[in-house]
């Protein structure tokens, strides 16, 4: 009988317990669509209220995100999250980052686990319309390459039908490769990794004769390639770019106080490089002739309705500079990228960033 | 009770070590490795192939190898984003961790010798045994000394290992009825070591990262699966159809899913099952939760098998002699069900241990993210220094698997599993 009672007791106490469990699931599974609602809308006021932003990225990016020896982040995607601190907090340092992986990226938008998402990632139509997110203004632009062994004689996409590709599993390059090759009517074989550092074992040993992937990746290794292989001089870029791969902040959808907050933000940093206003000069210039430049700057009694500080733009570029500081220093002529400008100028120099004007 | 012991625990009568016969070396080669022609081509061919190995590993480790990656990062690696001026809190954790696990220790010893002089258990191992438990960690540590090239946390590692041998002769010297509670002192040092590094204004593990996230999931999983993977054995041995269905239900579904899964349905999840208004927990808890309801599923059946091991006259001597069933399944079953399932239980603990590293697919930064993380840095991306990183953490998880392998051992033997 007694032996009956622990059969009965301990037993209905997981019960118990596991039915709990249950429960609060199913409940939580009604909760998950008002969540989700509760998320849409005002993320500005929000992030104002609990005075720190919340930025998805990638930590293990060359150049875009990574993490210093000293436990810093840095990079051209963290410097945007600081822009954003920085407008919309006056302070660059009030961002937790929050490294997201590419599974896990838009959910991680979605639940409100991040604000905004700053992380390499290509706008593409699907992405925007079926993941519920918006895409910003583009911050970089990208596209994808191909790199092989200087001493080849692959010199155009066309002289490298049959040969054998090295390229990341998973991502939209694998699929632009096998569009581009079948667009040429060319043979290719892919060979798939899940890191670029294991890709580059299998490249250095010659397994196989190309390397495709975004240009700016690319350009990362070539320039840092390492002396006892040859050092840059020994791989070469092909000038042919087969993918678009316009990269930028992205928003949940619905949400237009915050998407127009990140976008003027990341606008300033490029009208700012078109003013001339650098980090080092930015206290001067509030007191510019230029009736423009003054009201960028805050100073001329403006008030754009953008739910931002006047100072908004001195607070980013004092934090982070203007968009050609960002760029240079984390993967353009100061940074071991070495990125040229290329698409990336102002539309003055023949690149891509135009800023609609601040009026 | 006590004579039972007594019988299985008594040396059998008649049996005798086999004799120890002194070979000379050279009648040892001739008899083991060149005894025929054959045989000495594959002792030449392999004992070639075994130096090339060695040599290649050998000038990688200590000519070829660049481990100025590991050096700069030794800190990443580690602790990961932990703040400097909370380090103190780490130092101190170890500090009381090593104080009063060496008193644990050091009174089991005292323990284990009165009993083995009385005749009630065996006397294990031969005298190098702590030399070959605690080998592995003395060359992590003089490893990661030499990487970090610090006289401070040399002397402070240093004067951890002296706290830790003086609680053991502490220990010793501790009367024999306060000897059993330093085993709940040691849990106690623990949590007090845990409190200390977050209590007050310390460090949340919502931004723990390295080898230190990856410690806190394998200690955190391993004592919360465990005893709720009992409860669910237990519970699927039940009569009753209702608990033992539901039990069954659970174990199979968390079986027959990866743990990856597990994982980025804990992350998905898990927040929404919360009443509405509490704060959702952070990505390390969520990834706990996890880890525990994954492991836990195992760890029941493994104690499933021990349970079907002990003896049905068991349960009938124990109802004999008047034991509740509590006290039936407390004291009688589940030590001996326990005892039986120690080997696979470290092996599911082991796996759990190296497990931790897919916490990376929900963003978390555990010590293979940092590997690979830090190969992106500015100085060292392209550098092809992946072997450099994945050798150094495999070192880690090494130390780490083959202790618990060794403590696993050392546990057997003094139970006398395998024997009866």
């Amino acid at each position: 009988m007694r032996l009956l009672h622990l059969k009965v007791t301990l037993p209905l106490s997981i019960l118990g317990l596991l039915l709990a469990g249950c429960i609060g699931g199913s409940e939580g599974n009604e909760g998950q669509g008002g969540q989700a609602g509760g998320q849409q809308g005002n993320t500005l006021q929000r992030v104002q209220d609990r005075g720190t932003l919340n930025c998805g990225i990638n930590d293990a990016v060359p150049g875009f995100g990574v993490v210093t020896p000293q436990g810093e982040y840095e990079g051209f995607d963290i410097d945007y999250c600081r822009a954003v601190a920085a407008a919309v907090l006056g302070d660059p340092n009030a961002v937790e980052f929050k490294p997201v992986t590419t599974e896990q990226r838009f959910t991680a938008l979605q639940s409100g686990e991040i604000d905004v998402l700053i992380r390499n990632t290509t706008w593409t139509a699907e992405r925007d319309g079926a993941e519920g997110a918006t895409f910003l203004h583009t911050t970089f632009y990208d596209g994808q390459g191909m790199m092989v062994p200087a001493d080849s004689d692959y010199r155009r996409l066309e002289d490298m039908d049959g040969t054998t590709i090295c390229v990341l599993s998973g991502t939209t390059t694998e699929l632009n490769l096998a569009t581009a090759f079948r667009a040429r009517n060319l043979e290719h074989e892919p060979l798939s990794f899940e890191d670029n550092e294991t890709l580059q074992q299998a490249f250095q040993q010659g397994r196989c004769d190309g390397w495709t992937s975004d240009k700016s990746q690319l350009a990362g290794v070539r320039s840092s390639w390492p002396d006892n292989q040859g050092g840059p001089d020994a791989l070469r870029i092909l000038d042919e770019e087969f993918s678009k791969e316009p990269l930028g902040p992205v928003v949940r959808d619905g949400d237009s106080p915050w998407a127009q907050a990140i976008d003027w933000t990341v606008i300033a940093t490029i009208q700012a490089e078109e003013f001339g206003i650098t980090s080092e000069n930015v206290e001067q210039m509030k007191g510019d002739q230029n009736e423009e430049i003054r009201r960028l700057l805050g100073e001329e009694n403006f008030d754009s309705g953008l739910g931002l500080p006047d100072d908004f733009a001195v607070q980013v570029i004092q934090a982070v500079g203007n968009y050609g500081e960002i760029y240079d220093r984390n993967v353009g002529a100061d940074s071991p990228l070495g990125l040229e400008r290329g698409l990336n100028d102002l539309y003055t120099n023949g690149g891509l960033h135009y800023a609609p004007p601040y009026r | 009770m006590t004579s039972i012991r007594v019988d299985t625990l008594e040396p059998l009568p008649g049996r005798e070590e086999p004799p120890r016969r002194h070979v000379p070396p050279g009648r040892w080669l001739r008899e083991n490795l060149f005894s025929t022609w054959y045989n000495s081509v594959l002792t030449v061919l392999f004992a070639a192939l075994l130096g090339l190995l060695l040599y290649r590993v050998g000038r990688f480790v200590f000519v070829d190898g660049r481990w100025e990656i590991i050096e700069r990062n030794l800190r990443l690696l580690l602790v990961f984003r932990f703040p400097d001026d909370a380090l103190w809190r780490l130092w101190t954790a170890m500090y009381v961790l090593a104080g009063t696990f060496g008193l644990a220790a050091g009174a089991a010893a005292t323990v284990r010798r009165a009993e083995v002089a009385a005749g009630r258990a065996r006397p294990i191992g031969g005298r190098f045994l702590p030399l070959r438990r605690v080998a592995p960690v003395v060359v992590l540590a003089a490893v990661l000394l030499w990487l970090a090239g610090s006289v401070g946390a040399t002397l402070l590692v240093a004067g951890a290992a002296a706290v830790a041998v003086l609680g053991r002769l502490a220990g010793t010297l501790l009367p024999r009825r306060y000897a059993k509670w330093t085993a709940v002192l040691a849990l106690v040092g623990l949590a007090a070591a845990f409190g200390i590094v977050i209590g007050l204004g310390g460090v949340s593990p919502r931004t723990w990262g390295g080898l230190l996230l990856t410690i806190y999931l394998a200690i955190g999983g391993i004592a919360i699966s465990f005893p709720l993977g009992v409860l669910l054995a237990l519970g699927r041995r039940s009569s009753l159809p209702a608990v033992r269905v539901v039990c069954v239900t659970y174990i199979e579904i968390i079986r027959g899913v990866p743990l990856i899964t597990v994982l980025f349905v804990g992350y998905l999840i898990i927040g929404f099952t919360l009443p509405p208004g509490t704060p959702t927990p952070s990505v390390v808890t969520r990834a706990m939760i996890g880890i525990i309801l994954f492991t836990a599923a195992y760890v029941a059946e493994i104690v499933r098998g021990g349970l079907q091991s002990v003896p049905r006259g068991q349960y009938e001597a124990a109802q004999a002699l008047g034991l509740s069933p509590v006290k039936t399944t407390w004291l009688i079953v589940l030590p001996q069900a326990l005892r039986a399932v120690i080997p696979a239980m470290v092996g599911q603990f082991i796996s759990l241990f190296k497990d931790t590293s897919l916490v990376f697919i929900i963003g978390l930064t555990e010590l293979l993210g940092v590997a690979d993380l830090i190969t992106k840095q500015r100085e060292f991306t392209a550098q092809g220094l992946i072997f450099e990183t994945l050798l150094f953490v495999s070192l880690l998880y090494w130390v780490g698997s083959y202790s618990m392998s060794r403590e696993s051992q050392r546990l057997e033997r003094r139970l006398g599993v395998g024997e009866r």
